[in-house]
């Protein structure tokens, strides 16, 4: 037999470092970074890293070495080197100072395109549908971002253009499911083509940006998501039906900007819409360009019938259509003894989804100003509902007429009409102000978590809770708790307790008479004791001066409780216990790991109990006080 | 020879001068040569100047040149025509002057350009420049009119110039028309009869061409031989005679030649008719023409001057016009320009473009819809973030709020090792929420996990925790085993270290530290009988009573000593019994012992006790050298083994009851022996030391077995009723199971006592076993072994017993079963007995 080699096969051959990686693919760091990104190449931690590191335990970052092979052959990697000489060169024409030459080579400077990294990276759509996470969490940030020396101008309008394109098509899909305001920002989930797609979108409001980041590794990043969005974005527009990329409302971009500004136009309904021009959308489409101050559009523009218009009218049409071609009926026959027929389970249409889906059909909002419109306006319009934005009808009643492209005379009294009719199909005002001056009747005036909250229970909540100018019930997030604990459950347990003390003292009479008299013995030697406990706590309480109250004595009763139940546990916890004899080691470490998961998430959610029954303890307390 | 030379190397000179003549632009040289000529001809020359200096040729021009070129020479073919024969004679004198064998048609080109060699050398000069210049531009011109009669443009243009060349030519003839009148003094009657014009005589200033050339003959091509009749030798400028000049004697000539002046040739100067005289200098250069030398003084190794340099000239450095195509608009251009107009046209170019970036061409990527397929194996996706919770809400829950001192641990902690990255804040309501500090961080910390930060796949087990406890029968289905402790018997003081219950399991023997052995009445737990054995205090290691019923015969070790009683609990028959099976050894004692056995008897001294322990009831003191820690019975009763850790040989002694005889079975020290024990019905003796069980076949004396329970140090065993399963116990913390038939290593090694195991036992008839520890606990386990032999044994945990307190970390010492009760009696450091009843 021939000796083998030390170091020749396995993971010695499986990995390689990355200064190893560098070199073979004759790369810069920089550039093996980047292509490692766009690649999504990641480092691997082997089973043994001494092994994969030839002998030597040194900390090494290790690459599996096919995915460095197939590397070699990257078509980017060859933009790369060409870039690098096309630098050369322009830094050369332009240490001569000549411009013309330095312009030529600048027009012509070699260009990579992302496209086919995309495609072999996701082979199937559902597969980038399914990673989309990052991406438009890095985007909505990149949106957010102001352009700066190292963030330019182009790749943040860029962001912000995608970004509003994903809300559109969510919003017109209505595809939104979960909504929840953190302190970091708001997260959304959405489902797409039945993948649960979850993303963050901060606040408003400038970003803190650390001195210490390397901005050159987020935007290497942020040039892959933008590709990847942007093709995903064309499939799911495509599947719609709709025009992509979808055409922007100028009006509406000087009036709100965001989702309302987008036109979905269906691509059917784009040769109507050019040959009959007395529909609305017509309006919108041919005259928004030369005139982008008619009354119609106009209209729109406040209306919001946006995002209300085009995507509203549209889901009408659907809504339509969706109505003569009501979903047929499967029903399975009867299985017999010889058949057994299949039950295909199917689409339900009062699945909660569905009634998710029309939450807010028949309601109008007005919205606040003070209100974050973007965050507001995409649920609502997810949810079917219509908007109307103040800050939107203030500016349209108090145009200023100077202003104005052409010097056009704008009837004032004509859109005052116009804006009372609106705000005459107004039925909810989300208003977000300690108080408020004046009230019109008939508008539900509710706090913005309203909105949030109906979307995440999958109905609509009682209106009391969130009035203008109370204190709002928590706010919980839709994914849970990661401990395990619901807040809601212990508040309704606690209720329960109450009620079922009542009830078990009825039925403990029951019981004396029933078979468990060995334990009664055992209860009553046990009672006794307690009693006599009782007794000396109660003497030496009078003694202290304070009357032991009665809530003591229920404690006791519950105290009493206690012991009977656990004496059946015990037992149990006590066969447990024997039977984790018999494991073997590595069982036993096992099921040791797994006990301290299980541990710690107990401990949090005994914490979080305890935490709660003192606040309210506390609650009650002051309450007796007044 | 010199002068053949001199002509052949004047042959190539004269060559390019034909070669223009053939090319029939000779103007320049015309102009000189024929300075007296027709008016008519010197207007059509400069004519033709003008249209050279136009740049611009045409073919039909080319033609006109042609035709008035042939007008010339038929105008000098007249003026030469009557004096042909003249011309003949002038050849005659050259051939004669030159060269003998010369052929005449070579002479006559020779003298005529002899005649003007110097004169000309400039003319030739510019005449082949010019030539050439116009050959090219003839060459472009017919390229260019080709071309103009597919582009009417040009056309245009040709006419235009054309045009303006011939205006000129026109005001220039008739400038020169009037200029000739005025050149004619009188005129006298030539030689036709015809008047002859006489012109004045010419005056050559500065700005003539012939200023230069005074006293110059002027009969041109004509040989010099034509006028050897005359006595001059032509005209001058002016067309007076020139006068040969005056030739001396024959003998004059005759001395010239043989007293060679200096410079003489021998040539006669065609110009003066006088000798053709050459200097030096112009010899040596002659003579340089004819090696093919430079022919100048020119030194080949001149420094080179920098015409073209860094340095930025005032002036030009090339005095070369500006070419013509300088300043004409270029017809390839245009013709290049106008394809580019006419795909602007088409459309096919459409200028002012925007670009389009490259990155914002969006297809539909996914078109081929693949099938879903399964992710390479090696291919670990990143992991999602987790989703948030309810403590990260704008307003949670209260009890997520953080309190004090979870703030300050928070704040305290590095931000790497904290659990959550934020600290949960409360806001009354949406507006009051801020931005949120590190979002671009997180982001950033993101997207460095994603490409940076080692992955591995770890497969979480996602199961029931409870489904990995091995699946046990019930130990209620078990039953009966100890479940609970009836009866504690307290007495002694200190630790309890030995117990036993007599075959009958009515009476149970313990004993102490205290040095007392007692026995009690094992339901009421009633004291029966006491004795106090050991010397000093001495702690009682070890009881044991006698297996045989109703033997009554209790074997204790106390120190150095084993104590053979007969407590006086039973019947009388049973004492007397005992009594005379103890005393009749002592009737083999006296007997003289065989030789071998004298070093032993030595060593192990069976002796009579002392009447305070006689009357206790001791009936035989057996004394050995060291300790015996342990006393184990033959099933027989009349053999038991004494174990003595430090004898080292002598560590395992058997004692014979019957005939007060010591043995001792192993000649070598086997380590330090732990315990020894009979097999349960085969003559077999089970020895552990520190680390092994080793089994002896009494009958063979052999070794059969050795078991490795891998125990550092083993503290006690047991053997299974039935022989062929071992327990034992060691002191860190083990409990092991062997099956003799399967290995030498354990079949199951337990660990769940958290202190030294002390000792195990099996129970006699039932399928229990035990184990006690140090940390107080009893454990108790149902043992089924199987006839089957294919089938393991079964181990079922059935409980923990605990009850025995810890005492200086010392817990329960000894157990002992019930005979046939599944009840345990156990002893600890607590100084108690205890009997566990199911």
């Amino acid at each position: 037999m021939r000796i083998k080699k030390k170091h020749q096969a396995g993971a010695a051959k499986n990995f390689i470092t990355r200064t190893q990686a560098v070199k073979k693919l004759q790369l810069s760091l920089a550039d093996f970074r980047r292509i490692c990104i766009f690649k999504g190449i990641y480092p691997r931690a082997p089973r043994s890293a001494k092994k994969a590191n030839k002998g030597s335990t040194a900390p090494t970052t290790f690459y599996y070495t096919k995915d460095i092979q197939y590397l070699l052959h990257e078509p980017v990697i060859q933009k790369f080197r060409d870039h690098k000489i096309f630098a050369r060169k322009l830094s050369r024409a332009l240490g001569r100072g000549d411009v013309s030459d330095a312009k030529r080579l600048d027009e012509n400077r070699p260009r990579y395109r992302l496209d086919l990294i995309v495609k072999e990276r996701y082979p199937t759509f559902l597969d980038a549908v399914r990673d989309l996470d990052d991406a438009l969490s890095m985007l909505f940030l990149f949106a957010a971002m102001p352009a700066s020396d190292k963030v330019s101008a182009r790749v943040t309008e860029d962001a912000e253009k995608l970004c509003n394109q994903w809300m559109a098509y969510v919003a017109r899909e209505r595809l939104l499911r979960k909504v929840f305001v953190s302190i970091k920002g708001v997260y959304y989930e959405a489902e797409v083509k039945g993948q649960e797609v979850v993303w963050l979108v901060p606040f408003k409001f400038p970003q803190n940006i650390p001195t210490d980041i390397d901005f050159r590794i987020m935007l290497t990043f942020l040039e892959f998501y933008t590709t990847l969005l942007q093709f995903v974005l064309y499939r799911l527009y495509a599947n719609a039906g709709i025009v992509y990329p979808p055409k922007i409302d100028a009006a509406k971009v000087q009036g709100v900007g965001g989702i309302s500004a987008y036109v979905m136009e269906g691509k059917r309904e784009k040769e109507s819409l050019l040959q009959t021009s007395t529909t609305k959308k017509a309006i919108t489409e041919s005259e928004m360009a030369s005139r982008a101050q008619t009354i119609s559009t106009v209209l729109n523009k406040i209306t919001d019938h946006a995002a209300g218009d085009t995507i509203a009218t549209l889901a009408d049409d659907d809504d339509e259509e969706e109505v003569t071609e009501t979903l047929d009926k499967f029903t399975a026959l009867p299985s017999t003894d010889t058949v057994i027929s299949d039950i295909i389970p199917q689409p339900d249409e009062t699945s909660p989804e569905e009634i998710v889906k029309t939450l807010f059909s028949p309601f109008t909002f007005y919205v606040g100003r003070e209100v974050p419109l973007e965050i507001v306006e995409f649920t609502i319009l997810s949810l079917g509902g219509t908007v109307v934005s103040e800050s939107v009808l203030d500016g349209y009643l108090h145009v200023d007429t100077d202003a104005l492209p052409d010097a056009e005379e704008v009837d004032f009294d004509a859109r005052q009409r116009e804006v009372d009719a609106l705000l005459k199909k107004v039925t909810h005002q989300i208003c977000d102000r300690p108080a408020l001056a004046s009230r019109v009747p008939g508008r539900i005036y509710v706090q913005p978590q309203w909105v949030f909250d109906s979307l995440n229970r999958g109905r609509l909540v009682p209106v009391d809770e969130y009035a203008v100018g109370a204190t709002l019930p928590p706010h919980l997030s839709p994914w849970g708790d990661g401990a395990g604990y619901d807040p809601e459950d212990i508040g309704k347990e606690e209720e329960g307790e109450e009620s079922e003390e009542e009830d078990e003292e009825v039925e403990g009479d029951k019981e004396v008479e029933g078979d468990e008299e060995e334990i009664e013995v055992d209860e009553e030697e046990e009672d006794e004791e307690d009693e006599a406990l009782q007794h000396q706590r109660e003497l030496e309480s009078e003694a202290k001066g304070i009357i032991y109250s009665s809530t003591a004595s229920k404690k006791r009763k519950r105290a009493d409780k206690k012991p009977k139940k656990s004496a059946e546990e015990k037992q149990a916890e006590e066969e447990k216990e024997l039977r984790k004899i018999m494991m073997t080691n590595k069982q036993k470490k096992l099921y040791n790991q797994m006990q301290y998961g299980i541990q710690k998430k107990e401990t949090r959610r005994e914490t979080l109990k305890t935490k709660r029954r003192k606040l309210e303890k506390n609650k009650q307390n002051k309450k007796r006080v007044l | 020879m010199a002068k053949r030379k001199l002509a052949g190397a004047k042959k190539p000179a004269a060559k390019p001068q034909t070669s223009v003549q053939i090319t029939g632009n000779q103007q320049g040289s015309k102009l000189e040569n024929v300075p007296a000529r027709a008016p008519r001809l010197l207007i059509e020359d400069e004519d033709e100047d003008n249209e050279d200096g136009d740049e611009e040729g045409y073919i039909d021009d080319e033609a006109e040149e042609a035709e008035d070129d042939e007008l010339e020479y038929e105008s000098d073919l007249d003026e030469y025509d009557d004096e042909d024969d003249v011309s003949e004679k002038f050849e005659g004198l050259l051939d004669g002057a030159i060269s003998d064998s010369e052929s005449e048609d070579e002479a006559s080109d020779d003298a005529s350009e002899g005649d003007g060699e110097e004169d000309d050398a400039d003319a030739n000069e510019e005449a082949l420049h010019f030539g050439e210049d116009d050959e090219n531009e003839e060459h472009e011109d017919e390229a260019e009119v080709i071309k103009n009669s597919v582009s009417d443009d040009d056309e245009e243009d040709e006419y235009l110039s054309k045009y303006s060349a011939a205006s000129e030519a026109e005001s220039l003839s008739s400038i020169s028309s009037d200029q000739d009148d005025s050149r004619i003094a009188y005129y006298t009657a030539g030689a036709d009869g015809g008047p002859r014009p006489i012109y004045h005589e010419i005056d050559p200033h500065y700005s003539s061409d012939d200023s230069d050339l005074e006293d110059m003959n002027t009969i041109g091509n004509v040989p010099l031989s034509a006028y050897d009749e005359y006595p001059h030798i032509g005209y001058d400028i002016n067309g007076k005679r020139i006068m040969r000049p005056a030739t001396g004697s024959a003998l004059d000539s005759l001395l010239d030649s043989i007293e060679v002046p200096e410079g003489w040739t021998g040539l006669i100067d065609k110009e003066s008719g006088a000798d053709l005289k050459l200097t030096k200098d112009e010899l040596e250069l002659v003579k340089k023409i004819q090696l093919g030398e430079n022919a100048g003084d020119v030194n080949p190794y001149e420094n080179t001057i920098e015409w073209f340099s860094s340095k930025t000239e005032i002036m030009a450095l090339s005095a070369a016009p500006e070419p013509k195509r300088r300043f004409v608009p270029s017809r390839h251009e245009a013709k290049r320009i106008m394809k580019i107009v006419k795909a602007i046209r088409e459309g096919r170019i459409v200028p002012n473009k925007p670009k389009v970036r490259p990155e914002q061409m969006v297809y539909d990527l996914w078109a081929d819809d693949l099938q879903e397929q399964q992710p390479h194996v090696m291919h670990i996706p990143a992991p999602k973030l987790a989703k948030p919770t309810n403590d990260e809400s704008y307003n949670p829950p209260e009890e997520y709020l953080p309190s004090e001192e979870e703030i300050n641990a928070w704040n305290e902690t590095d931000a790497m090792d904290r659990e959550r990255d934020y600290l949960p804040r409360k806001y009354s309501s949406l507006r009051t929420v801020p931005r949120y500090e590190d979002f671009v961080r997180e982001r950033f910390e993101r997207s460095l996990d994603l490409y940076l930060a080692p992955r591995v796949r770890k497969n979480k087990l996602n199961i029931d925790p409870d489904s990995l406890l091995p699946k046990l029968p019930s130990p209620q289905d078990l039953r009966p085993f100890p479940i609970k402790c009836s009866v504690t018997y307290r007495g002694h003081k200190g630790r309890v270290r030995a117990v036993s219950i007599d075959s009958s399991g009515l009476w149970l023997a313990t004993g102490g530290d205290d040095g007392t052995v007692r026995i009690w009445e094992v339901l009421t737990g009633r004291e029966i009988w006491k004795a106090t054995v050991g010397d000093d205090d001495e702690a009682v290691q070890s009881v044991e009573w006698n297996p045989v019923k109703d033997s009554g015969i209790l074997a204790v070790s106390a120190g150095e000593k084993i104590f053979l009683c007969l407590p006086p609990i039973f019947d009388d028959e049973t004492e007397v019994a005992g009594q005379e099976l103890l005393a009749a050894g002592w009737g083999y004692a006296a007997q003289p012992a065989p030789v071998e056995h004298i070093n032993k008897e030595q060593q192990c001294k069976w002796i009579k006790p002392s009447t305070k322990l006689a009357s206790q009831g001791v009936d035989v003191v057996i004394v050995c050298r060291k300790t015996v820690k342990q006393i184990a019975w033959h099933r027989r009763g009349d053999y038991f083994t004494g174990v003595s850790p430090e004898g080292a040989n002598m560590a395992v002694l058997v004692h014979q009851v019957s005939k007060h005889n010591t043995q001792s079975p192993f000649r070598k020290s086997k380590g330090i022996i732990q315990r020894a024990q009979f097999h349960p019905f085969k003559p077999m003796l089970y020895v552990a030391t520190q680390r092994y069980v080793r089994i002896y076949d009494l009958s063979t004396q052999s070794l059969t077995k050795a078991l490795q329970p891998g125990a550092r140090w083993l503290s006690s065993f047991d053997i299974h009723p039935q022989g062929d399963n071992v327990i034992t116990g060691s002191y860190d913390k083990r409990v092991t199971w062997h099956d003799l038939d399967l290995s030498t290593k354990p079949y199951r090694t337990l660990r769940y006592h958290t202190r030294a195991v002390r000792d195990v036992r099996f129970h006699t008839r039932l399928p229990l076993f035990c184990s006690a520890s140090d940390d107080g606990y009893i454990n108790v386990f149902h043992g089924t072994v199987y006839d089957d032999l294919l089938r393991n044994p079964l181990l079922v945990p059935l409980k923990v017993l605990k009850g025995h307190t810890v005492v200086q970390s010392l817990g329960v010492l000894k157990v002992a079963w019930h005979p046939k009760e599944a009840w345990l009696f156990s002893v600890g450091a607590d100084g108690t007995a205890k009997l566990w009843t199911s």
